[in-house]
């Protein structure tokens, strides 16, 4: 068993921390916040860069590399709190594309996702019914708290069409005012929520995805898009422990550096400690994926769980050890907090997940 | 990345697999229990002298000191196959894993045949003299004193917490050489025989049990111990505690892993379908333990693999650390997840297994104690944030 990355791997996290520390700096993702900048510029380096291509196959014009490298430039971005899309793109649209889609459509739309389409995936399950109507089908209902709901192109839509579950890929500009978005204004200002309702959306049949076991597809796909916010957030973790190690560093009271107080010390190395498992399991989780192995699933809950868990200690540890510096809105912690925070409330909260860990496990 | 371990090293583990089915000794030769750590019964020193002969007690060492000079990630691979069968290599651990290498590392040709090999062999059992009643967490404020006389050392003092002692054939033992330089550098090591003239043990029980004897005070009273007695070089002991086991450092996790591994098999066979088992705040903190168990693993493949490469992983201290107290963690939740069922002290948590310690079926309250061994032995858990802190985050002292 080998977890470490390879020496490619560890070519491309090196030039991707580079380029998001520069193209996606403290400032940039600021200016997104308090000034409305639109992120499409990084956007579109991002796909210049061949990044939304990395974990795509090469016959539909991605790069053929795996979730590993993935999750290198997802945790990457989770590091930056990014305030593009690529999360709910390449962990949520394209997952279920690949599982559920049929030749053709894998093709079609994971190539139009290396270059460049933003997709995101609307769980809808029963709260979206799907009826047959000439030469397509008809979507109606609503859907909650859909990552990037507001701005992906293309939506892939999990409805339940009879009694089976279905997925189709509505297009936003064709859905019309048949898809109304109302967005969430979330607690962390870098990501996109919104809640669609769709009402009579038609879309055509070649935009059912029909790659077989669709239900199974579908699980695998939502697996890939826990994951993906797991290894966000252990991004995120990461950043603020590293805003902290500096902080205490620096910062001297009583003469000398706050950081040479055992108190300190020894929250600072908790938040390492959390951060350490939860990476370790995240980087297996997406292993188990690569190697189609069957401890994926409950190797994708570990991963969420561990990551939920790490946010916990870095979050209530990162603020305290700041002290006032850390309350202010000036001081970058608060924007790695927020997206610590907020992955643990997608797909599954951490307590879910370690319960689903347990009755797995419990079940023997 | 790979989830696989590479085919040679699987090879290993199924030959080692194989000998263990045909050389593992049967229940009814195991009557006689161990009683220390330093108390290994006949049937014991016989098996553990089978492992040494066949080269699979100390895979990484060469053959005449019961090895095959495996690469690291054998001996990770032989040590995990013993860990899931729950089976003890030696029931004089420290003799094994510390006292052992240690002479192998820094001894003279003469001591490695005279101690270490024998200790091995199961033929000797030996004792650590580390801490005293005045030196635990600061081990090089020891006072135990050994003044050169003639052709060797007469030795006063005293000792505590030292596992076996009473049973043990030799301490290893840390005294101080020189009162007059800096305490790191006035460090010497010597073997005492346990008995020599001078020395005395008293064993005292722990808060497990009364007769729970383990822990010892050691009292050295003008005890004479020969010059050809010295490990390593006068005043350089201080190198011994800290150099002791090369690269199989990188395997010392494996014991708090065995301990949270087998609350997370113990604890699921005792409630596996009965309703705790569907208690979500049960399951909520199982979970969590079998996670805990997860990651220690993967950090300690992570450790041995670098090791394995070469490099010297700075993690080591993350996994005792995390290692110990999730081990920890994990048994009182079992003890506080069974409430009243859990009560009974003489009820066993797991199969009886000859091959390994009592105290590894024992109650639920007897393990959470005992689990206070991991986060307090070898270096506290505070002891640790702090290395943790300094050497991988850089804080200052």
């Amino acid at each position: 068993m080998d977890l470490d990355l390879d020496d490619d791997q560890r070519a491309l996290q090196e030039t991707v921390q580079t380029v998001v520390a520069k193209a996606c700096s403290p400032a940039f993702v600021r200016s997104v916040i308090e000034d409305s900048v639109d992120p499409a510029g990084w956007w579109s380096t991002m796909v210049e860069l061949d990044w939304p291509a990395l974990a795509i196959a090469e016959d539909a014009g991605g790069l053929g590399l795996t979730w590993i490298e993935l999750a290198i430039v997802l945790e990457a971005l989770g590091y930056a709190a990014d305030p593009s899309p690529y999360l709910a793109t390449t962990t949520q649209f394209a997952p279920i594309v690949r599982r559920c889609g049929d030749a053709d459509q894998v093709r079609t739309w994971l190539g139009a996702v290396a270059a460049g389409t933003v997709g995101t995936l609307a769980l809808g399950g029963h709260a979206i019914r799907a009826t047959s109507v000439d030469g397509g089908w008809q979507l109606d209902g609503r859907v909650e708290h859909v990552v990037d709901g507001d701005r992906a192109g293309e939506i892939a839509v999990v409805a339940t069409a009879a009694d089976d579950v279905a997925v189709f890929v509505v297009n936003r500009a064709a859905a019309g005012g048949s898809l109304t978005v109302a967005p969430i204004p979330a607690f962390d200002h870098t990501v996109h929520i919104a809640d669609l309702s769709f009402g009579a959306t038609v879309v055509g049949e070649s935009r059912r995805l029909a790659g077989g076991d669709i239900a199974a597809g579908v699980a695998v796909a939502v697996e890939e898009a826990t994951l993906g916010w797991s290894i966000a957030t252990v991004g995120a973790c990461q950043r603020i422990l590293d805003l902290v190690v500096d902080y205490v560093k620096q910062r001297h009271q009583f003469g000398v550096p706050i950081g040479s107080f055992q108190a300190v010390k020894h929250k600072a190395v908790d938040m390492y400690v959390a951060i350490e498992r939860a990476r370790a399991i995240a980087y297996y989780a997406a292993l188990t994926i690569v190697e189609d192995d069957p401890r994926r699933s409950v190797a994708v809950s570990m991963a969420k769980a561990a990551a939920g868990e790490c946010q916990e200690v870095a979050f209530q540890h990162g603020v305290q050890l700041f002290g006032g510096m850390g309350f202010t809105w000036e001081n970058d912690l608060q924007i790695a907090l927020r997206r610590a925070k907020l992955g643990a409330a997608m797909f599954g909260s951490t307590s879910d997940h370690r319960r689903r860990v347990a009755q797995e496990a419990l079940a023997g | 990345m790979k989830l696989q371990f590479p085919p040679e090293a699987e090879a290993v583990r199924a030959e080692f697999a194989a000998w263990l089915d045909a050389n593992t000794p049967p229940q009814q030769e195991a009557i006689v229990r161990a009683r220390s750590t330093a108390d290994s019964p006949p049937w014991a020193r016989r098996f553990q002298r089978a492992m040494f002969d066949a080269g699979w007690l100390m895979p990484g060492q060469p053959p005449e000191h019961g090895g095959r000079n495996a690469p690291l990630l054998e001996q990770f691979v032989i040590q995990e196959e013993l860990l899931r069968r729950r089976i003890y290599r030696s029931f004089n651990p420290q003799g094994l894993s510390i006292i052992a290498p240690s002479i192998l590392m820094f001894g003279t040709a003469e001591q490695k045949q005279r101690w270490a090999v024998p200790v091995l062999r199961g033929e000797l059992t030996a004792a650590l003299g580390m801490s005293e009643p005045g030196a635990g967490s600061d081990l090089a404020g020891l006072r135990t004193r050994a003044v050169a006389d003639g052709d060797g050392f007469v030795v006063n003092g005293q000792k505590v917490w030292t596992s076996g002692a009473h049973h043990a054939d030799f301490i290893l033992t840390f005294v101080r050489t020189d009162p007059d330089v800096p305490k790191h550098k006035g460090i010497s090591v010597l073997i005492i025989p346990t008995d020599t003239p001078g020395v005395t043990r008293r064993p005292f029980g722990s808060f497990c049990a009364k007769d729970d004897l383990d822990f010892n005070e050691v009292f050295f009273d003008n005890a004479f111990v020969p010059r050809e007695n010295l490990v390593g070089e006068l005043n350089a002991g201080w190198a011994v505690t800290t150099g002791t086991l090369g690269e199989e450092r990188a395997l010392l996790w494996l014991t708090n892993y065995e301990r949270i591994d087998d609350t997370v098999r113990d604890f699921a066979a005792h409630v596996r379908g009965t309703p705790i088992a569907d208690d979500p705040i049960v399951q909520d903190w199982y979970g969590r333990v079998v996670v805990d168990a997860t990651a220690l693993r993967l950090l300690g493949y992570r450790s041995v693999a670098k090791m394995a490469r070469g490099e010297d992983p700075a993690e080591l201290s993350i996994l005792k650390l995390f290692g110990s107290e999730a081990a920890q963690q994990s048994a009182n939740s079992a003890l506080e997840a069974l409430g009243p069922a859990a009560l009974d002290r003489d009820r066993p948590t797991a199969p009886f297994n000859h091959m390994n310690n009592e105290h590894m079926s024992s109650s639920w309250f007897d393990r959470y104690c005992r689990s206070f061994a991991g986060t307090i032995a070898g270096g506290t858990s505070e002891i640790q944030r702090n290395i943790i802190a300094e050497r991988i985050l850089g804080l200052p002292r």
